[in-house]
């Protein structure tokens, strides 16, 4: 009973502290053992004194009493007198913690005031403790633990129409406590750009922006709305994000050789086509978790949906992985795949609970090996199956059927074609041979016949010294041309056979060996060569559900076909209460619209990562997405119909004052569009835009120059270029394209001289500024004025008209430098236009959107 | 229509109230309005994504650092570590245990080595004749001889080098380390510079460079190991310099006028200034670059009037011209292994001293006389070492095994005791035996010599305080301090 009333008061306390950082109560609360010295005690001391069967010198620290009972050397403190405490004094002297990292200065001094304000504690201790370190209840009470409830939305102060829904009723409670409102509503044209960007990654056209302007009725955003995420485009958009967190690439990483992965692509395309098709987020989840575990065995003649379901799966193949060429082992990509699976889906850096207990975080060494034991017969380290042994052919029966009787009918008329072919060799023997006084022939013929190995040296002889007899299929043209010829045409007849062969595809598929299940002990130090202790269980983390309600992850399919572990989980996953999930999915979402997370840290939700600035808001989108069915487009359009994102970017100086970071949505953020959308930009603005979607990615080349980037005459969207984890496309790179070591969580948005070199001499941009200029002269008709010419220029690289102001600008820019160029330049006037768009491509607002 | 440029960079730095370094621009503003600007406010939080220069955590001896990464495992007993002994009882079997790398080719006979050892100097270091440039400037250099990795590999022990533990990639390598802790005192160019080897990337390519989980902005830029060795510095082909700065004004102008209904936006006006500054680098970048500008005798003295070691010395030379203009960090690599002579050691070793031992000591003496050797702080060593037991038969193809458990490295300049010999190896040198020296102290006294206490430098990330060292043993190795 008290336990519970604790817990309600600190969850307050947890969100309290989270809008109200700056804000210090005016009397500092008591220092308690619980709250203030155990997590002091736990990052420094536990490993030893508390963590291990056999704590050194007899002293365990896990609770009050054991610190005050000691260990061989004394009593570990003496209330109320710091300076003769030894915890204190050994700390201090840096005898303690052994090693190099000491507890730094301020620390002690919480432990000195604690026992100087005589040692108190919270709550009684209790009698026994098991093993370990466990989880306390002041750690189960960080806010990111607790079960996920539907706070109730702000009462509506706002009589004004500005909250459009509850989103806006949080955001605007935040504001108000500022004194602060949101600004007002962007206006249309930017509107559509922002939306048609965010939902796209693409501009939107003219038309659509000239529609939407002019557009009475009441639904007119709506419909934008509607239009975009029902865009093919879409997806293609959206999946980039996801494949962030995935960390997709369609490389090994394994070193200098960086292996292609041929087939990784087929990842790359489910993750479109599930969000273009709006799969639920919650089977989005349970199919790259657990797809395979969802098609029945054996895995052949597989229909289209089967086959998606397996390349899901790419989901846990994204990590690095070098054991093709031994350039890391196994356990190495185990360790990344579940640091993948971690900060992406369960916003938590379990990595450091490999080695140790978390230090800062309630995850105990035990909780990674069981959330470890979930993937461990798919990953199978003990008998690891390399990239090449993770396939899965796609071959039916049916192609298996045709593929044999092609081979079948090539290798028919080869056996034909070759006994034509000896013929034709002996015809032209014969015919040499004539030519040979009559008397020699037999010898001859007879030296020839014989095999090399049983020529007589007179024969060898004989051999040597007449070359012209030696007929082969590779000199025969030299006798015979015709029939060289006709063999020739045969055989060419016989390749065309052969490639009528069906193409086989393959998908790779994390899967499990039916039947085997290899045991998951814990490693002594998080070192492979040390298990210890029994098999564990799979399951979920401890904190991830209520003191005594842990998620164990029992086999769930047939074993005769898989165990069902990652099933299980997926599943538990995904009941829409999973705390740590729903916030951290409705987060990832909400930082793509709005470039920042409502929790800023989106790979970690822990101690280490940032506070919640709208702990309510997070918790009403994680319970929201569930209740509209997961459905992802209906929760983009929640977000996107609200005041705080229809709401213009412009600044003003009391916001920039009260809340500089606008971590409280009193604007929309201007933001930097990201490396693919500024390249795919750039394309569509040329006109070159190719919208192909899916397949095998267009493959990547270092250029003469050193720079890797996909050749100019396939201008396909960014998605679809080759990622090579050490070959990246240098223009994307260059835009913060991550680097992923494995995965990335969020991206960075730099501004760097390298972009302006790339922007002002590069040879991408440099040729797209020239198609740009070809489009420009071809839309203004032959012989426009420059005032037209800039006017042209400007629609198409600004999707806006030009003020008189700009126009004036863009044509004296025209005809200054058509002049200067005419005695250089064959075509003066697209050196200089050319020139001008480049500007258009390179300036701020080509690459920001309002 | 034109812009004033320096009026530009005024309001650019009046923006970041700092200097501004090339990647400085970088510097997103810190954007969680949450937090304090200028530094961590919590544990958990880390110094902000900038390359404006910042405050070491004491004075420094040296300002910048120039590493010559010699991959492959030079061979210490015939190069820095003579071994009596091993002379003495070459061809005889050898008592102690060995760790091979190679153990189908393992041999337990002793290889003393086929070359001669002589004392040097005034401090009287013993060095090879292998090393007659080197052996030159004993007298400037402080020669490790008990580096330890324990392990043979080279990417192990590489990866212990550059990340601080060993065989692991994905951290940020020690440059990186470097430039985030104290930013760049270059003004157009980039805090942490990697020159690589025309012949190919080192092993391990791109991971010796990467700023694993720091922000990018701390990665290493790779020169180009041929011209053109920064890319997109030159305008397009058919753009001229006049006509390059029609360009740019008309941009600056562009975005004068976006930023004029945006006021505030520090992005865009970052945006502008980097503008300035990448035209500005065009002229400053190429001027670092070109070794033709030095005198002809500062040229000879690094060999590039020798074929054999124009390359490396031409590298070397630039290395040096980068340190000039205040770049941080500067690591020369080397393809394809030449150190790692398993086979014909007598051709393989001597080639590839006769590569770099001029360009090495020429920098080493060229630092010296511009008065620049007290504040760059040189490096030269390799990941591992080689055994003292040959490799196949002892005959005139015989090698060396790699080995990690005993080398030698040597430091100059930047606060270093010139003219000394640390540590020690077994009598045949084998393993580390006295004073032993591991990467992690190695980073541990770089660190130092910069100014940064290796346990002080921390970032967060995935939910630890990371640093270079890991919190593992790691001791300033104070005996080689002046």
């Amino acid at each position: 009973m008290l336990t519970r009333y604790l817990l309600a008061g600190l969850v307050l306390t947890g969100a309290a502290r989270a809008d109200a950082r700056a804000a210090r109560p005016a009397a500092e609360p008591p220092v308690t053992f619980e709250q203030h010295v155990r997590p002091i005690l736990k990052a420094y001391c536990l490993d030893c004194h508390g963590g291990r069967e056999k704590a050194p010198g007899g002293l365990d620290l896990r609770l009050r009493r054991f610190a005050l009972t000691g260990g061989v050397t004394g009593p570990g403190f003496v209330a109320k007198d710091p300076g003769k405490s030894l915890l204190v004094q050994r700390m201090k002297s840096g005898d303690m913690p052994p090693g190099e990292k000491k507890v730094p200065a301020d620390q002690i001094a919480v432990i000195e005031k604690w026992i100087a304000a005589g040692a108190p504690v919270l709550r009684d201790e209790p009698a026994a403790l098991p093993p370990g370190l466990g989880i306390t209840a002041e750690e189960r009470a960080y806010w990111f633990y607790q079960p996920l409830k539907r706070p109730a939305v702000p009462a509506g102060a706002d009589p004004s129409a500005r909250v459009r829904n509850p989103v806006d009723a949080f955001v605007l409670a935040k504001l108000r406590e500022k004194n602060l409102d949101f600004n007002p509503d962007a206006d249309r044209a930017t509107l559509i750009r922002r939306a048609t960007f965010d939902l796209t990654g693409l501009p939107p056209t003219q038309k659509e922006i000239d529609a939407y302007v002019n557009d009475t009725t009441a639904d007119a955003y709506e419909k934008v709305l509607d239009r975009l995420l029902a865009s093919p485009h879409y997806g293609e958009r959206w999946g980039r994000h996801w494949l962030d967190a995935a960390g997709y690439a369609d490389s090994d990483g394994d070193g200098n050789a960086d292996t292609v992965r041929p087939h990784a692509w087929r990842y790359r395309d489910y993750v479109i086509r599930a969000l273009n098709a709006d799969k639920p987020l919650n089977r989005f989840v349970v199919e790259q978790l657990a797809g395979d575990e969802l098609v029945p065995r054996p895995w052949t003649n597989l229909k289209p949906e089967q086959v998606e379901l397996l390349a899901a799966t790419g989901f846990l193949r994204a990590a690095p992985d070098g054991t093709t060429t031994g350039a890391t082992d196994a356990e190495q990509v185990v360790t990344d795949v579940l640091k993948v699976v971690s900060s992406s889906l369960l916003g938590s850096s379990v990595g450091c609970a490999q080695c140790h207990d978390h230090r800062y975080d309630p995850i105990p060494q035990r909780d990674y090996y069981e959330l470890r034991a979930v993937f461990e017969p798919a990953l199978d380290p003990g008998k690891w199956r390399k990239p090449g042994e993770r396939l899965v052919s796609l071959y039916t029966d049916a192609d298996r059927a045709k593929a044999a009787a092609v081979s079948a009918e090539a290798d028919k008329m080869q056996v034909a074609l070759s006994a034509k072919q000896t013929a034709a060799v002996r015809a032209a023997f014969e015919k040499e041979l004539e030519k040979f006084p009559a008397p020699e022939r037999d010898a001859l013929k007879a030296a020839f016949d014989a095999p090399d190995a049983k020529r007589t040296a007179e024969q060898k002889k004989l051999v040597a010294s007449n070359p012209k007899l030696n007929v082969t299929p590779g000199t025969l043209y030299q006798y015979n041309q015709k029939v060289a010829d006709e063999l020739k045409a045969e055989q060419a007849k016989i390749a065309a056979k052969r490639a009528e062969r069906p193409p086989e595809g393959f998908v790779a598929v994390t899967a499990e060996v039916p039947g085997r299940v290899p045991e998951t002990k814990l490693y002594h130090r998080g070192d492979a060569r040390q298990p210890k202790g029994a098999a564990l269980v799979p399951a979920d983390l401890t904190v991830a559900a209520p003191e005594g309600k842990r998620f164990e992850a029992s086999a769930k399919a047939a074993p005769d076909q898989s165990t069902g572990r990652r099933l299980a989980w997926a599943e538990h996953l995904t009941t829409g209460e999973h705390p740590l999930f729903g916030r951290v999915l409705a987060n990832r979402i909400w930082m793509h619209h709005f470039g920042r997370g409502i929790v800023d840290t989106p790979g970690e939700f822990g101690k280490l990562g940032q506070l919640p600035t709208h702990p309510e808001l997070l918790d009403w989108l994680a319970t929201e997405l569930p209740k509209r069915g997961w459905s992802l487009k209906q929760f983009h359009k929640l977000l996107m119909t609200s005041t705080t994102y229809r709401q213009s970017s412009a600044r003003d100086a009391t916001k920039d004052t009260a809340d500089r970071g606008n971590a409280l949505y009193g604007r929309y953020a201007v933001r930097r569009l990201e490396a693919e959308a500024v390249r795919d930009r750039m394309l569509a603005a040329a006109g070159r835009l190719d919208p192909t979607a899916f397949g095998p990615p267009v493959p990547v080349a270092e250029g003469a120059l050193g720079d890797t980037d996909a050749p100019d005459d396939k201008p396909r969207r960014s998605v679809y270029l080759q990622v090579r984890r050490t070959k990246p496309v240098a223009f994307l790179s260059a835009f913060d394209a991550p680097a992923l070591e494995p995965n990335c969580d969020r991206r960075n948005s730099t501004t760097t001289a390298p972009q302006s070199l790339v922007l002002l001499n590069g040879d991408f941009v440099r040729k797209q500024a020239g198609h740009l200029a070809a489009r420009v002269r071809t839309e203004a008709k032959p012989g426009a004025a420059p005032e037209k010419l800039a006017e042209t220029a400007w629609r198409l690289a600004y999707l806006r008209a030009p003020s008189a102001d700009e126009v004036k600008l863009g044509a004296a820019f025209i005809a200054a430098q058509t002049a200067a160029h005419r005695s250089k330049a064959k075509d003066a006037e697209l050196a200089a236009l050319t020139n001008l768009c480049q500007q258009l491509l390179a300036s701020n607002e080509f690459l920001y959107v309002d | 229509m034109s812009i004033n440029p320096l009026a530009t960079r005024r309001s650019f730095l009046a923006h970041t109230s700092a200097g501004v370094g090339f990647y400085a621009l970088a510097h997103l503003l810190h954007r969680d309005g949450l937090l304090a600007a200028d530094g961590p406010s919590k544990p958990g939080e880390n110094l902000p994504a900038s390359l404006a220069p910042r405050q070491p955590h004491f004075a420094p001896k040296a300002k910048a650092m120039i590493s010559l990464f010699m991959h492959g495992g030079p061979s210490h007993v015939d190069l820095f570590d003579p071994k009596p002994e091993l002379t003495k009882n070459s061809g005889k079997e050898y008592a102690g245990n060995v760790q091979y790398s190679f153990v189908n080719r393992a041999s337990k006979k002793l290889f003393g080595s086929p070359w001669k050892f002589a004392k040097h100097g005034k401090c009287g270091t013993e060095i090879s004749e292998l090393l007659p440039h080197t052996a030159g400037v004993v007298d400037d250099i402080a020669v490790i001889r008990s580096m330890h990795t324990g392990a043979n590999g080279h990417e192990v022990s590489i990866r212990y080098f550059h990340g601080g533990i060993a065989g692991i990639t994905g951290r940020p390598t020690m440059g990186s380390w470097i430039a985030y802790g104290l930013g760049s005192e270059a003004q157009n160019l980039p805090a942490y510079m990697v020159l690589s080897d025309p012949a190919g990337p080192p092993v391990d390519a791109a991971h010796n460079w990467n700023c694993g989980f720091l922000p990018p902005l701390y990665q290493g830029t790779v020169l180009r190991p041929k011209e053109p060795r920064i890319l997109n510095l030159d305008p397009p082909a058919d753009v001229a310099p006049d006509v390059q700065r029609q360009n740019l004004d008309l941009l600056a102008e562009l975005n004068r006028r976006h930023l004029a209904g945006r006021p505030g936006e520090a992005d865009l006006e970052a945006r502008i200034a980097s503008y300035e500054l990448a035209a500005a680098m065009q002229t400053a970048a190429k001027d670092a670059l070109d070794v033709t500008r030095e005198p002809e005798r500062v040229r000879a003295m690094y060999g590039l009037d020798r074929p054999e070691t124009r390359e490396y010395g031409t590298r070397c030379l630039i290395a040096r011209r980068l340190v000039e203009r205040g770049v941080r960090f500067v690591q020369i690599f080397l393809a394809n292994q030449p150190w790692d002579n398993h086979t014909t050691i007598k051709d393989g070793l001597p080639a590839i001293c006769k590569r770099t031992d001029q360009p090495a000591a020429a920098l080493v003496k060229d630092l010296k006389q511009r008065g620049l050797l007290d504040s760059t702080l040189v490096h030269w060593g390799g990941e591992i070492g080689r055994l003292p037991v040959c490799e196949g038969e002892l005959n005139a193809q015989a090698g060396r095994d790699h080995n990690g458990q005993g080398f030698t490295c040597w430091l100059a300049g930047g606060g270093i005791k010139p003219g000394i010999t640390y540590g020690e190896t077994d009598e045949v040198g084998h393993k580390a035996a006295v004073n032993v020296v591991t990467p992690n102290d190695f980073q541990a006294t770089v660190l130092h010599l910069l100014g940064l206490d290796h346990t002080k430098l921390v970032y967060h990330h995935n939910g630890r305080a990371q640093r270079l060292t890991d919190g593992r043993p790691a001791r300033v190795v104070t005996d080689v301090l002046a």
